[in-house]
């Protein structure tokens, strides 16, 4: 107060003076403060909230729990989804990023995992997405200088390839050629021998009619109805059948197989048994008796599905309005459906689709409309049509992306999947996903394993304190023996035997809460007793005893709340200790189990070398969340300890 | 005072017998019947056998019942594999019993089946690595967290005290493991100073002691500097608390009265008094961190007990998980027995009150 006196310049002592003539003297001693009279509590949460650091660690507390508890409803989160094309992904959103250049001529854009080949029209190749194969040591953005130089007339984009045709023919790739998946390899399969399928790593360009990657597999199919496909037999399993046939009209791939549409109106998986004879998941309906004399005009796939379109040639030959071509055309699939891929919209009558196109797990359809419909798996957004789209000439479907190109060759429109925040996990899920749902996982077993901790604590604390003699005595041993159970391993032979009884998930889960529980109420049992023994002695006790309150109540309703402050405290540093111990349990193998997420079971991924080194944000992101929050938790406690216990304050 | 540490012995006595009672109760949740799953096993696999007649079948069947000791309920199961009563010892072909104390108090821990060893044998090699490391840690952690608390008592409340604190704070409130795959991700998969895991380099043939013990060296010291690392946090709190009580205390303020220097104030006087208070909290924390490295050796791949409690409690080998969890166990009352006597010693109350 008196340094601000001091500073006042001349121009206050002025003002005030014409104040004090004009108005009164009455507002100068405003700055006199009588010292406010505030309630213990008020001056608690005063002090709390004077502490920058305690207020920022409040701060952060809050945005984690809005993160683990109202996030959740945002984020979806399929515990059972594995995506095999798109795992250990780093950060980022570039997988739809159309360089500009390429948007104003688009001739293809093709991807098969997580990073897109792009051509134009004049013959340059363009890549992005998440370019890095981290398993093989390639990056896809390495153009080789030839596919840069020369101009291509053929691109496309493979599991962890890339190949690419130029004008003359020559057949250039880069990425993974461990399985001979282009030209140049030292290992080919003897099944599908790439150098002896092209020798010299050429083709006839003016035979060539399409190029098309796969699962470490390439197809090019020639316009004399013959295909080269050449690659991992392993990955795709059909490749040499395919290379037999000499009618081909159309390819196109599925995760194992390469369907080709034949010219007699019917396609070919091989010897097409099993799933892919079968129409709409009906092991009733066999696909060439469905389809009897109606042709097959087009074909798309996705990971486990293909979509044909069927004609009546003679019906659509002799129609001549919209709903009569409509009525000669259906759209039939056969594969196994676990996305809806068989369960295309209903169209108009006069309605039918003109182009279809299969990502990963979704289809997109074009019709004669200009309307664009899509269906199946929307679980990275395939499915958000974009406003723009509408009207458009073709579309472009990968895996997980859609391009609508207008007559001119421009981008028109796209949707589907961007990136991933916080990358993606060996198993291909998103690990912001997963991030959201372990804490709130986390949090709810450490607050239950809390309150069942406290609870305890609280009776067992007050009983023995107030009651004293041989009830103190007998609580204080068992006390002990809990006090003496080691508490990691303990927990992880409950654990142990826990995984080997048959209970579901929730029921293990919800053990998993009591036992650390149950094992973490000692230390607080002892202080409230500690705080007990001096708080009995006081003279309101005395007074409540005197004029006859029961003992219970003088227990848990005149003491207790004394001994309230210490309870507080421990309860927030508790809850940092039980984050810590279920992850820690977890992060074993002994607590929540994968699929399920928890901060702690994302950090097991982190027990492989490879895993710390090369895909940091699988680690690096739980690790950052759980850190966070039990740091801010312990200084939140610590900081209240301090504000609650006046005397702390001046040790300071 | 031999009164009071024969009472904490008295104590200590039936805490132990009273965990591992439950402990094997809690072992005996997990059906595991050796004795049965070895007739069922000898019935299908040796013909002979399986021809004999029912009654030397049943014969045969209280032979291996009485061999493994599961004849009787849990509670003499228990008191057996204790040593404080005996196997039956039944023959079948003599038909007598020859009883015989062969359990705990005999000196024998148990036989992993899963290693057809004994578990003494077991743990033997892990048993030497998990002392050396955990050593190793707590010496290398009071070198440090030691002159770091002083300082931090002697200057408390200013900047420097402060930032320490804060890092003291998130010291204890990181979980070590994240510590020690932030040190493996910085130390040994980027910059490549020290190996990933592993106790000793791959198909190495050494020429001398020295050089086994240089590898050795090689491989721990990151899970040694990561183990010490992650005990900075709460040792240089509990440093820093016990010094600043002892610098409260009078005969601090009387020393500095009468012009002691106040190096021999800090060192002698003070240190003194908080080394007690630290001493107990090293020794309880000493035999904590025996199940604290569980987790160290796991990550790096320590060939020590907790390691060998992880394999044994994943691959069903519960012999040896049983003997490390009363390993465990006998540890931690160790720690509390020895800390209970120094506190004894150290404020008369607790014995007279106690």
């Amino acid at each position: 107060m008196e340094q601000k006196q001091k500073k006042k310049g001349i121009f206050s002592t002025l003002g005030r003076w014409f104040r004090r003539t004009f108005f009164g003297a009455s507002k100068e001693y405003e700055d006199i403060n009588v010292e406010e009279i505030v309630s213990p509590s008020k001056q608690v949460v005063r002090n709390f909230f004077s502490r920058k650091i305690a207020v920022f660690a409040l701060i952060m507390v809050i945005l984690m729990f809005l993160l683990a508890f109202v996030a959740p409803a945002f984020v979806p989160l399929d515990l059972n989804y594995t995506e095999i094309l798109q795992q250990n992904l780093a950060p980022g959103f570039k997988m739809m990023s159309v360089p500009d250049e390429l948007a104003e001529d688009i001739k293809t854009i093709s991807s098969y995992s997580h990073f897109s080949v792009g051509l134009s029209n004049a013959g340059k190749v363009y890549v992005w997405g998440d370019t890095k194969l981290r398993a093989a040591g390639y990056d896809m953005a390495d153009i080789p200088e030839e596919v840069q130089n020369n101009k291509i007339l053929f691109a496309a984009a493979g599991f962890d390839h890339a190949v690419a045709i130029d004008e003359n023919g020559n057949v250039y790739g880069w990425g993974n050629n461990r399985l001979g998946q282009y030209p140049g390899t030292i290992y080919s399969d003897p099944q599908a021998n790439v150098n002896e399928l092209i020798p010299d790593a050429k083709v006839d360009i003016d035979n060539v009619k399409s190029l098309q990657c796969g699962y470490q597999s390439t197809a090019i199919l020639m316009k004399d109805g013959t295909a080269i496909c050449f690659g991992n037999s392993n990955g795709c399993l059909n490749m040499q059948m395919i290379n037999r046939y000499e009618n081909i009209t159309d390819l196109t791939y599925t995760a194992n197989y390469i369907v080709a549409l034949l010219d007699d109106g019917s396609i070919a998986v091989g010897n097409l048994k099993g799933i892919y004879d079968t129409v709409n998941g009906d092991p009733n309906l066999k696909l060439s008796r469905y389809v009897g004399k109606r042709t097959i005009t087009s074909v798309a796939s996705t990971s486990a599905t293909i979509a044909m379109l069927v004609v009546d040639e003679k019906a659509d030959a002799a129609a001549t309005t919209d709903a009569e071509h409509a009525a000669a055309r259906e759209l039939i699939f056969s594969g196994s459906f676990s996305y809806g891929e068989n369960k295309p919209p209903v169209l108009a009558a006069d309605e039918y689709f003109v182009q279809i196109e299969g990502g990963a797990n979704h289809y997109t359809g074009l019709t004669n409309k200009g309307n664009i419909y899509a269906w199946g798996s929307n679980h990275l957004n395939q499915l958000n049509i974009a406003e723009g789209a509408k009207g458009a000439d073709r579309l472009i479907v990968t895996s997980f992306q859609n391009y609508a190109v207008d007559k001119e060759n421009h981008l028109q429109a796209k949707w589907g999947l961007k990136g991933y925040i916080f990358g993606t996990d060996g198993k291909g899920a998103d690990v912001f996903a997963r991030c959201v749902h372990g804490g709130k996982m986390t949090m709810t077993i450490g607050a239950v394993a809390v309150i069942v901790s406290s609870i305890i604590a609280i009776i067992i604390g007050c009983v023995s304190g107030y009651a004293g003699g041989w009830v103190d005595l007998l609580l204080m041993r068992i006390t002990e023996i809990f006090a003496s159970i080691p508490f990691l391993p303990f927990a992880m032979i409950l654990s142990a035997v826990l995984i080997r009884t048959s209970l579901t998930e929730n029921q293990k889960i919800f053990i998993i809460m009591l036992i650390l529980g149950v094992l973490s109420w000692t230390g607080l049992a002892k202080m409230i007793r500690a705080q007990i023994l001096a708080e009995r002695e006081k003279e309101f006790v005395t007074a409540a005893k005197a004029i006859g309150v029961r003992e219970r109540r003088i227990a848990f309703k005149h003491i207790l709340p004394n001994v309230m402050s210490v309870i507080l405290v421990d309860l927030t540093l508790e809850f940092a200790t039980c984050l810590l111990t279920e992850s820690s349990l977890s992060y074993l193998g002994f607590g929540v189990q994968y699929p399920r997420p928890t901060w702690g079971n994302m950090l097991d991924a982190a027990n492989d070398a490879n895993v710390i080194k090369n895909y940091w944000w699988q680690w690096a992101f739980p690790a950052l969340l759980l850190s966070v929050c039990t740091i801010s938790i312990n200084i939140i406690g610590d900081n209240l300890r301090d504000v609650l216990d006046p005397k702390s304050d001046r040790d300071k | 005072m031999g009164k009071y540490i024969l009472k904490r012995l008295g104590y200590m006595l039936v805490v132990t017998l009273i965990l591992t009672l439950l402990m094997y109760l809690v072992y005996n949740l997990i059906p595991v019947n050796r004795a049965e799953n070895e007739y069922k096993e000898t019935m299908k696999s040796n013909k002979a056998a399986a021809a004999w007649s029912e009654e030397e079948k049943a014969d045969f069947k209280k032979e291996l019942y009485s061999k493994y000791g599961m004849d009787g309920n849990i509670f003499i199961r228990y008191l057996r594999w204790m040593g404080l009563y005996p196997y039956s010892g039944y023959s079948r072909i003599t038909h007598e019993y020859n009883p015989t104390f062969n359990g705990l108090l005999q000196g024998n821990i148990g036989y992993s089946y899963k290693e057809a060893k004994p578990v003494f044998d077991v743990l033997k090699e892990p048993m030497k690595n998990s002392i050396f490391i955990n050593i190793f840690a707590t010496i290398a952690a009071l070198a440090i967290t030691i002159p770091l608390g002083i300082f931090c008592a002697r200057k408390k409340g200013s900047k420097r005290d402060t930032l320490i604190q804060i890092g003291t704070i998130v010291g204890y409130s990181l979980p070590g493991f994240i510590i020690a795959i932030l040190f493996i991700f910085l130390f040994a998969a980027t910059l490549g100073w020290f190996p990933v895991s592993g106790m000793k380099t791959l198909n190495m043939v050494y020429t001398s002691k020295l050089q086994e013990f240089g590898d050795l060296m090689y491989h721990l010291a990151l899970p040694l500097i990561a183990m010490t690392f992650m005990s900075l946090g709460s040792m240089t709190r509990y440093v820093r608390a016990s010094m600043i009580e002892a610098l409260s205390m009078d005969c601090i303020r009387t020393a500095r009265a009468k012009g002691v220097k106040e190096k021999t104030v800090v060192y002698s006087h003070a240190f003194r008094n908080a080394l007690i208070p630290i001493v107990t909290i090293v020794i309880g924390w000493f035999l904590g961190i025996f199940s604290g490295s569980i987790m160290i050796e796991n990550i790096f791949g320590l060939n020590g007990i907790g390691r060998t409690y992880i394999i044994a409690l994943q691959g069903n080998d519960f012999e040896t998980a049983l003997a490390l969890q009363m390993f465990y166990v006998f540890i931690s009352l160790i720690g509390n027995l020895i800390t209970d006597i120094v506190y004894g010693f150290v404020d008369p109350r607790i014995r007279v009150n106690k």
